[in-house]
Formats: C-alpha cells, sequence, structure tokens
C-alpha cells in the first residue's frame, strides 16, 4: 500500500500552526494535570516503598494496623531486644560520631517508639496532624540512607528534636535553632536536619522517646517498635516468636508489607486520578476532534486529489489518523515535560490510614508516564477516527470540485 | 433579540463542531463543578452546623490523645461556679446537655479496615444535643433503655443491610476490647450529615473495659460534645474550660463544632490547593478549545461576514452576533455539564458505592453550581473575543474576495 | 440628460500595498453618474474595475480624491456611518450570490432590515413584497441550496431591493449563470433600474450583459479609455411620479402591503 509521506502531514500542520499548537496546549495542560496526579500517587508509592524493609519487623499492639492506634508495655520492648536473630548495630563512622549519632555498634538494632500526633500549624496559618516520633538509638540505623544535613542529631531526655528540610520550611518554628511549639508545655527545639532517603520518615519530627512519654504522659508504654532481622530466617523465626509467645502476643509485621498495607491513600488518588483521566481525556479529545474535522474540510480538495493520484482509502485514513496522533503526540510530550517541573513541588497528604500529614515528593516514573502514553494514544486514536472517516467517505469527483 | 434567530443557526452550522465543544465543556465542566464541591461541601457543611451552638472539646495534644470522663462533669460545675449557665439545659427536666463523643474506630464484622464512624456517646442526651438527627420516639426510647444498644445511620444501614433486631458486632483496633452490640434504631437526617456512621452508649465500651483485668482505656471520653444555649456563651465556655485546664496533664482545646470540621478539611490543604489549579489549568483549557472552535468557525465564513459587513452591519454588531453565538455554546456545555453533576448529586447514594466508599456523599453548592455556568459563559465571552474581533476586523474587500 | 448627478468621483486614486511595493489599481479618476442611470464597468481583468465598485459602495477607501454620493463625501465618513450608509442605501449583487445558507430565501431578503427599527411584522411584509418583486413567490421557506443558481441571484437582488436603496452596484451579477438565467437576471436589473429609477452600477466581462446598461464604461491599467452613453431607451413610465417626490417603489411596496393585509 503506498502510503501518503509523513512529511505532507507534517507540511500541514506547519501551515495550519495556530490551531495546531492550541490543541497541542490543550493536550499538554491536559496531560500534565493528571501525570501531577499520578506522580503523587506514584511518589507515595515509592516513599512507601522506600521506607519498607522486608528484613525489618515494625512490631505492633496485637489489634492495631498502625502506629497510631498501637501500645504495649515498655517491658515487652525491652524483652524483645534480647531475643535472638536480631542483627547488631554497625560501627559507628566518625562523620555520624560527629554529627552526633548515638553509638550502638554491638547492641541490638531494635527501637522501641512512640508515636505522638497533635495538630499544629503550616506556615500558612492552616492545620495538620504532624506526626513527632519519640525515638530509641537504633533509630537512625533503622532508616534507609538516614543523614543529617544541617545542624546535629538530638540529644534523648533534652527536648530537642531533628526534622527534614521540608518539614522545616512547611511548620512554624520548625527552622534550625527555633523552638517547634506543640502546646504552652509541650516545646522542641530544632537542633538538626536530616534525610532518609524520601522514606516516611521525612514526614516526621524525631525527639527522644522519654520526651514524647513524659509530655504526652504515656511513661512505661511504647506505640511500636521496630527490630531488623540478621538473616531472612532469622525474620521467620522472630515473626513466629512475638505472635505467638506468650510473654508477647503481638504483631509483627515486615516493614515492607507494613508500607504496602497503608495504602488507603494511594488507592484513593489513583481513583480520583482515574476519574480526572479519563473525563480530561474525553474532553480534550473532542477538541482534537474538532481540530481534524476542520483540517479534513478545508483539505477536500486535497484529498480528492490525493485519491485522483491512486492514494487508496486506508491510506488516507491512516494519513489523517497519524495527524490526529502526531497532535496528540506533541501534547503529551509537552504535558509530560510540564508535569517534570511539577516533580519539584513537595506535597503534603493527609494519610487515610493514620490521618497523619505525608510529605510526597511528586515523582514522574513509570506509572505516570504510561498514563500520560495512554491519554495521548487515546486522545490520537478516538479523536482522529472519526474524521479520518469521514475524510476517506468522501466522493472523489464532488472533493475535487469542491471551492 | 432579533439577531437570535440567526445566532441560533449559526449555531447549528456546523452541528458536529458545535457538539464536540459543547462536550467538551460539559465534561470539563461536570469535572470540575464535582471535584470544587469535595470540598466545598465541607465549607456548606461548617456554616450549617454554626446554628446549632455545639462545642468539642478535645485534648491540646490531638486526637490521638483522649480526655478523661471526670472532665464532663468538672465542665457543668465550672459552668455553674462561674455563673456562666452556657450548657444548654433539657426543658423537660434540666439535664445539662453535654456528652462523652469518643472515637471508637472499630472494624464492622469481617471487614478488614474501620469503613466508618462510630461513636460512644449518652444515648440520654445526645439526640438532644444534635436536634438535627431524628430517631423514632420508640427507638430512642429502646436506645436510652438498653445498654448493649447502637443506632445506625440510614445509609449505612441501606448500606450493608441492617435492620432493627439485628446483631452488631464491632472488633476495637484502638481499645483491647470487642463491642456486642444489637440494633434499636435507625436515625436519619440532613443529606450532608453522616449518615453512614452509628452511636452507641459510651457506659457500655466504658465498663467492658473496666471488667478486664488491665483496665487499660477506660474513662476516657475521647472528647466532649456540650451544646451551648446560646453562640454568645460559646467564647467563655471555651475560654473558662481550657484555662482551666491548661495547668494539669491533660489540657485541653474547646472549640466550636465548625472550627472542629475545618481542621479537618485544612489536613487536605494541598489535595485542595491541586484541585483549585485543575480547575484553573481546566478552564484555560476550556478557553483555548472554545476559541480554536470558534475560529474554525469565522474562517470558514469570512466571505459571509464579509457580506453582512457590506450589506451594512457594524463592527460591534458582528463582534456581538460571533460572541453571542459562543456564550451560547460554550454556556449550554457548561449548563449540560453542571446539570450532570447536580442530577448525579441528587441520585448519588445509588453511586456511592461505585467510589470504593472514596465519596460517600457528593453535594453540589449553589454557588458553586452558579460558578460552574458562570464560569463557562465566561469562557465563551473570553475564548470567542478574539476570533470574533478577527471575523469583524477583516477589511470587506478582502472578506469578500477570499475563496474558502 | 438633466438629471441631478448621483456619483461624482474627483481624482480619485487607489494603490495596495504588498511587502513595500506600492501597486496602483486606479489614478486619478474622475466620473459622473447620473440618477437612474445603469451603468456597466467592462474591462479585462485587473483593470480596476471591481476596485471601482467597492470604492462607489463605500467598502473601500480612495488612497486620495473625493467621492461623493447623493451629496454625500464617502471619504469623510467614519467606519460605522459608512456602513449605516451602506444599510441605508446601497444594495449589493454579487457573482456568487453569497446567500447565508443557514438562512431560508425570506430570511436572507430579511436581514438588511435587522439593521432597521421595523418591527418584526413590516420586516417580513417587506421582505415577502421584494420577493414577489423578483418573481419568487412561494419561494420564501426555501433554503439557498433548494434554489437554481438563477433563483438564488434573485433572493440576493430581493435582499438588494429590500431596504429600497437609491444605489444598486453589482459584481458580475450572471457570471455564474447560463445563458437563460442570465437573461432573466438583466432583465430584472433592467426593470429596477427603469421602473423604480435605481441607479445601477455594474461590473461585468459580458458584452451580452453591458448591452443592457444605459452607459458603458471602458477601464483599462486604472484609467477609463472609453466612456458609450446608449441612446436612451423608451423613457421609463414613471419618471414622473419619481419627480414627484414620491418614489415609486414605495407606493408600490405599500400598495402590496394594503393588498395582503387584506388577504
Amino acid at each position: 500500500m503506498a502510503l501518503v509521506p509523513l512529511r505532507y502531514n507534517l507540511r500541514n500542520l506547519a501551515v495550519r500552526w495556530p490551531t495546531t499548537l492550541l490543541t497541542v496546549l490543550v493536550v499538554a495542560i491536559v496531560v500534565a494535570c493528571t501525570c501531577v496526579l499520578f506522580g503523587l500517587v506514584d511518589g507515595l508509592e515509592h516513599s512507601n516503598a522506600i521506607s519498607g524493609d522486608p528484613q525489618t519487623l515494625v512490631v505492633l499492639g496485637k489489634r492495631a494496623d498502625n502506629e497510631t492506634s498501637s501500645y504495649f508495655d515498655v517491658d515487652k520492648a525491652q524483652t524483645i531486644a534480647t531475643l535472638d536473630g536480631i542483627a547488631t548495630g554497625p560501627p559507628r563512622t566518625d562523620a555520624q560520631a560527629a554529627a552526633g549519632w548515638p553509638d550502638v555498634e554491638g547492641r541490638p538494632l531494635a527501637a522501641g517508639e512512640i508515636v505522638h500526633i497533635p495538630i499544629m500549624t503550616r506556615t500558612d496559618g492552616s492545620r495538620v496532624n504532624l506526626t513527632i516520633r519519640g525515638v530509641d538509638a537504633a533509630s537512625p540505623y533503622l532508616r534507609p540512607d538516614f543523614q543529617i544535613v544541617a545542624g546535629r542529631y538530638l540529644r534523648p531526655g533534652t527536648r530537642e528534636c531533628i526534622l527534614s528540610p521540608g518539614m522545616s520550611r512547611r511548620f512554624t518554628g520548625a527552622q534550625l535553632g527555633s523552638e517547634l511549639v506543640v502546646t504552652d508545655k509541650e516545646t522542641y527545639r530544632v537542633v538538626g536536619l536530616f534525610t532518609a532517603g524520601g522514606s516516611v520518615a521525612e514526614s516526621e519530627v524525631w525527639t527522644g522517646r522519654d520526651d514524647v512519654a513524659a509530655a504526652t504522659n504515656r511513661t512505661g508504654s511504647v506505640s511500636s517498635m521496630r527490630i531488623r532481622a540478621a538473616s531472612p530466617d532469622a525474620a521467620v523465626a522472630l515473626i513466629d516468636t512475638l505472635s505467638n509467645d506468650n510473654r508477647f502476643v503481638l504483631k509483627p509485621i515486615r516493614e515492607s508489607k507494613y508500607y504496602a498495607d497503608q495504602n488507603l491513600t494511594a488507592l484513593f488518588l489513583t481513583f480520583l486520578g482515574s476519574l480526572i483521566a479519563v473525563l480530561l481525556t474525553i474532553g480534550a479529545l473532542f477538541a482534537a476532534a474538532n481540530t481534524m474535522f476542520a483540517a479534513v474540510k478545508s483539505r477536500t480538495r486535497e484529498i480528492g486529489t490525493l485519491r485522483a493520484l491512486g492514494f487508496s482509502r486506508p491510506a488516507i485514513l491512516f494519513s489523517f489518523l497519524l495527524e490526529a496522533i502526531l497532535i496528540t503526540t506533541l501534547g503529551g510530550l509537552l504535558g509530560a515535560l510540564l508535569s517534570l517541573i511539577a516533580s519539584r513541588w513537595s506535597f503534603g497528604i493527609s494519610d487515610f490510614n493514620t490521618f497523619t500529614e505525608r510529605m510526597i515528593q511528586i515523582r514522574i516514573g513509570l506509572v505516570p508516564l504510561a498514563v500520560a502514553i495512554a491519554m495521548t494514544l487515546a486522545m490520537g486514536i478516538f479523536g482522529g477516527l472519526f474524521p479520518a472517516i469521514r475524510a476517506v467517505r468522501l466522493d472523489v469527483i464532488k472533493a475535487l470540485r469542491e471551492l | 433579540m432579533k439577531f437570535l434567530g440567526y445566532i441560533l443557526r449559526n449555531a447549528r452550522r456546523n452541528p458536529v463542531r458545535s457538539l464536540l465543544t459543547i462536550g467538551s465543556i460539559a465534561v470539563c465542566g461536570f469535572l470540575t463543578v464535582a471535584m470544587l464541591s469535595l470540598f466545598s461541601s465541607a465549607d456548606q457543611l461548617r456554616e450549617e452546623v454554626k446554628g446549632y451552638d455545639r462545642v468539642i472539646v478535645m485534648s491540646s495534644q490531638g486526637f490521638a490523645q483522649p480526655v478523661p470522663i471526670a472532665l464532663k462533669n468538672e465542665i457543668i460545675a465550672l459552668d455553674q461556679a462561674r455563673g456562666l449557665n452556657a450548657i444548654a439545659r433539657r426543658a423537660a427536666d434540666g439535664k445539662p446537655l453535654i456528652s462523652p463523643f469518643s472515637w471508637f474506630g472499630g472494624k464492622y464484622k469481617d471487614e478488614q479496615l474501620s469503613l466508618f464512624a462510630q461513636f460512644g456517646i449518652d444515648p440520654d442526651v445526645f439526640f438532644d444535643i444534635y436536634t438535627e438527627l431524628t430517631l423514632p420516639a420508640d427507638q430512642l426510647a429502646a436506645f436510652k433503655a438498653r445498654p448493649d444498644a447502637v443506632v445506625v445511620g440510614r445509609k449505612l444501614a441501606a448500606d450493608k443491610k441492617i435492620a432493627v433486631g439485628d446483631k452488631f458486632p464491632l472488633k476495637g483496633e484502638i481499645y483491647n476490647y470487642d463491642l456486642d452490640l444489637t440494633v434499636v434504631g435507625i436515625f436519619d437526617g440532613p443529606e450532608n450529615r453522616d449518615l453512614r456512621s452509628c452511636y452507641f452508649n459510651w457506659d457500655y465500651l466504658n465498663e467492658g473495659l473496666l471488667s478486664k483485668a488491665s483496665g487499660v482505656g477506660a474513662n476516657n471520653a475521647g472528647t466532649i460534645l456540650i451544646k451551648c444555649a446560646s453562640t454568645a456563651l460559646i467564647p467563655p465556655l471555651c475560654q473558662a474550660i481550657d484555662q482551666a485546664t491548661a495547668n494539669s496533664d491533660r489540657a485541653t482545646k474547646s472549640q466550636t463544632e465548625d472550627a472542629f470540621i475545618g481542621q479537618f478539611a485544612e489536613f487536605t490543604k494541598d489535595l485542595q490547593t491541586y484541585i483549585n489549579l485543575l480547575g484553573v489549568a481546566v478552564a484555560f483549557a476550556l478557553l483555548i478549545i472554545c476559541g480554536v472552535a470558534m475560529a474554525m468557525s469565522m474562517r470558514e465564513r469570512t466571505r459571509e461576514v464579509a457580506v453582512l459587513r457590506a450589506i451594512g452591519f457594524r463592527k460591534p454588531q458582528i463582534l456581538g452576533m460571533v460572541l453571542a453565538e459562543a456564550v451560547l455554546i460554550a454556556g449550554l456545555g457548561g449548563l449540560i455539564g453542571t446539570g450532570t453533576a447536580l442530577l448525579l448529586s441528587k441520585n448519588w447514594d445509588a453511586i456511592a458505592p461505585l467510589t470504593m466508599g472514596f465519596f460517600p456523599y457528593l453535594r453540589i453548592p449553589p454557588q458553586v453550581a452558579l460558578a460552574g455556568i458562570a464560569g463557562s459563559l465566561l469562557i465563551g465571552l473570553i475564548g470567542g473575543y478574539w476570533p470574533a474581533l478577527r471575523a469583524a476586523s477583516i477589511p470587506v474587500v478582502d472578506g469578500l474576495r477570499k475563496v474558502v | 440628460m438633466g438629471r441631478p448627478p448621483a456619483i461624482i468621483l474627483r481624482q480619485v486614486s487607489k494603490e495596495y500595498r504588498r511587502d513595500q511595493i506600492r501597486i496602483p489599481v486606479l489614478s486619478r479618476l474622475d466620473l459622473t453618474v447620473a440618477e437612474g442611470e445603469f451603468l456597466a464597468l467592462m474591462g479585462p481583468s485587473g483593470s480596476g474595475k471591481t476596485t471601482l465598485l467597492n470604492l462607489i459602495a463605500g467598502l473601500d477607501r480612495p488612497t486620495s480624491g473625493e467621492i461623493i454620493v447623493h451629496d454625500l463625501d464617502l471619504t469623510r465618513l467614519s467606519d460605522s456611518q459608512i456602513s449605516r450608509w451602506r444599510s441605508d442605501h446601497v444594495g449589493f449583487i454579487f457573482q456568487t450570490y453569497n446567500l447565508i445558507p443557514v438562512l431560508r430565501a425570506d430570511e436572507n431578503v430579511e436581514l438588511p432590515l435587522l439593521l432597521t427599527k421595523l418591527s418584526r411584522r413590516e420586516r417580513r411584509q417587506r421582505a415577502r413584497t421584494a420577493l414577489r418583486i423578483v418573481g419568487l413567490e412561494g419561494r420564501e421557506d426555501h433554503y439557498p441550496r433548494q434554489l437554481s443558481g438563477g433563483q438564488e441571484q434573485r433572493v440576493a437582488i430581493a435582499r438588494a431591493i429590500v431596504t429600497d436603496p437609491y444605489l444598486l452596484v453589482a459584481d458580475e451579477p450572471t457570471g455564474d449563470l447560463d445563458r437563460q438565467s442570465a437573461e432573466e437576471i438583466l432583465n430584472l436589473m433592467e426593470q429596477l433600474n427603469r421602473e423604480f429609477e435605481k441607479t445601477i452600477v455594474m461590473v461585468t466581462h459580458d458584452p451580452n450583459a453591458a448591452k443592457r446598461a444605459t452607459r458603458i464604461l471602458h477601464l483599462d491599467k486604472g484609467q477609463l479609455v472609453d466612456d458609450v452613453t446608449r441612446a436612451e431607451p423608451s423613457p421609463p413610465k414613471v419618471a414622473e411620479s419619481a419627480a414627484s417626490g414620491d418614489p415609486p417603489y414605495v407606493a408600490d411596496l405599500d400598495t402590496a402591503r394594503r393588498q395582503e393585509a387584506r388577504l
């Protein structure tokens, strides 16, 4: 089959450049809007994936599904730390020592932590459920790529806290050196900023466990405990012991599964995103169809000429369809680029499982790109099909006579 | 008005194009109106509850920290000692309208997640505080009489096919205790209230917790709900409560119900920002869509416009006619989009299950509906302006010569 | 001939600019057209005849010179004033008819009346009368695509006369028509000129069409090269009523309206 050369389409797009450009822009806006939301889902899932280590166990109270509603005796926590099969702490590097990290070399990597969720004020005046985590000595060693980027690590028992740079920007009194005020009686001094590979920890304020316990009258209990198993087999054994041993009767969950299960927010955003994607795609494909119908109409004579020259109907159908896809692809590319700019935006979202604030870096990964491609193709194919069909249905003689 | 017939004919001249443009605006308008309503319906609820003069006392440390039940009587005493008399009293017996309001957060039957709100309250006064919720008198009597009673909202009853007399087990997640309740009533209320919730006797939960050896979690009220005698008395009461507890280990934050609801909306602030930006972006895209469609129409009609100009139509008349056509098409799209959203919201109960529980109700506030229609008209006006101006400005002689 | 001049052109020049190059179309043209004349403009393509027609009809402005139509200097009018003047006093007939395809015949004719203060009923009646004059009674509710070329041109003529203008301009009115339709259209124009005293300026290539005019002007390269006034054919019967200040066309319209009111 002799195909109509692609150059012909490109020339036509160039000649009708204002319409082409504006249609491209519409597609770009629509794709960018959707990509950002899926980028948020991607960022959230990425953050959850990074946060979860399959060999680290999150130990919760028997009935709890997440740390917010979990608690058990601190005695149990201390006993857990003595169990066999828990990995031991690595030697502290000089840099870590300089930054004030606790030294846990040779001691079990087990951290009993308290989660405290006060309502705090953002810098813009709106309120939010903030996670304040009272941490143990091993806590930083149990987070991926934990680093102090400014100031130093906290000293427990002195009402000091550390948090991520993103959080520092977002909350009143969270700047390095200032006092983070929860209530009149509960304040923490910000002594350092940390990053943790984009994991959940970057959405939290860290302080000493005893500091939180004292402030919230929860001395004697912990919310959860994190332990790192020395080996995959040890993890299996630990899960069994913690679940069934009469001394504990707790709920150990692999950290990877724990975060994978906190998916209500991601599910909601995916649902919302799909809704937006489908509706906007329909809206924009109508616009693309309009442009293509006009293209067919204004080129009636050319189509007649092409047919008279011997190009087959399928060739013309394909040519117009290709032109539509070309327009939407340009738009899709531009939209994806625009959403890349948005990926610098860190987004605060309320986690639906724990009702706490999560800071998510929008991430234009595979899922948003797949969505962009799907939208682009849907708009191109469905927007171009009917105009293309109209083009091939034209009567050659009539088309040639058309003014 | 005499041009209307001609304008209507013009709008119908290229039916495919007009329908596609209308469809585009309708679909995107529907989306925008529905999205904007998600959050503004919370605003509307806040406005409505203002009239009920209710106060919620919670821990100053957030939702996760409960306030003790002892605080309830302390507040009553404080109210009298200070001579505030801010707490409303029941006309029949003078009982103060104050109740524990405790989030249970349990799982119903075999459900994997806690999917609807469950509160422990005082059955004796609760429906005197929430007067907009209605419960038949015999069911209310049963609710007050039976310790293990629970009343469920109309929508929850419909979703889970629950009838009076059914067992209603709730598995505790926050509390180390399972509730074995029996449905004694089904309450109803305004559409935008949470009718997928249930209320049970707080005493029943507390006695259950006390009966356990540890007694962990007992004697806590969660939050305390108060009905005030008048709006003016709310600020002094809140201030008095918060001051009295300030230096204890259970400092409180007392606020009006609408401020309490407002917190939840603020939690999702970035999402709201995104949706507002989405609305702006979509409006911009529609502006282009409408403008391009009108520009294509006008290009095909260049010669015709020139004829009109030759006959003596003046520029403003041409401009007005083209703009009217654009506004007509865009407005029709906006009307259909907003109308569809309104229609869906009216029948939302049938659709809600399809949203996997994420959108239990959709209510389009009148101002959002109006904004949707006004926005579409504006889109027509602005989007059509450039093509209209161009059409009106082409010199007659050039337009007449033009072969389309 | 003794009639007052309807159109006076003094030293009219027109040039177009295209990419810095000035293209002169008309140069220093003088022309006087008397009231009630039927003028044919002839000449090869690019001779400037359509441009001249456009200038007389107030569609275009000269680069220099004066154009006075019925004592009104068109060059001094604003764009909106000239639009109003056109709607009141000029009727247009085009080669390609230029009817609005979405409007019925009567609505097409009614179109110029939308610019007047007439009531809906009056507009309708005038449109009907105009259609009757061009012989299209009973075709009021036809759309242009349902009419033949000759019929379409008649609708266009009805549209041109419905406001009772004193000037009719026609650009190749028979150019797209077959011999017979062309003859009919020319008959109609002749009738409008004679019976209703319309001043007509017509651009044409067709010598047969030009023959119907009372005066034929030849243009070449923007200059008048020939000016032939035909011996006046039989003088119009209604000339006297015109002289008495009662325009026959309006009289005719009124009679028609009265007849219709009785029906």
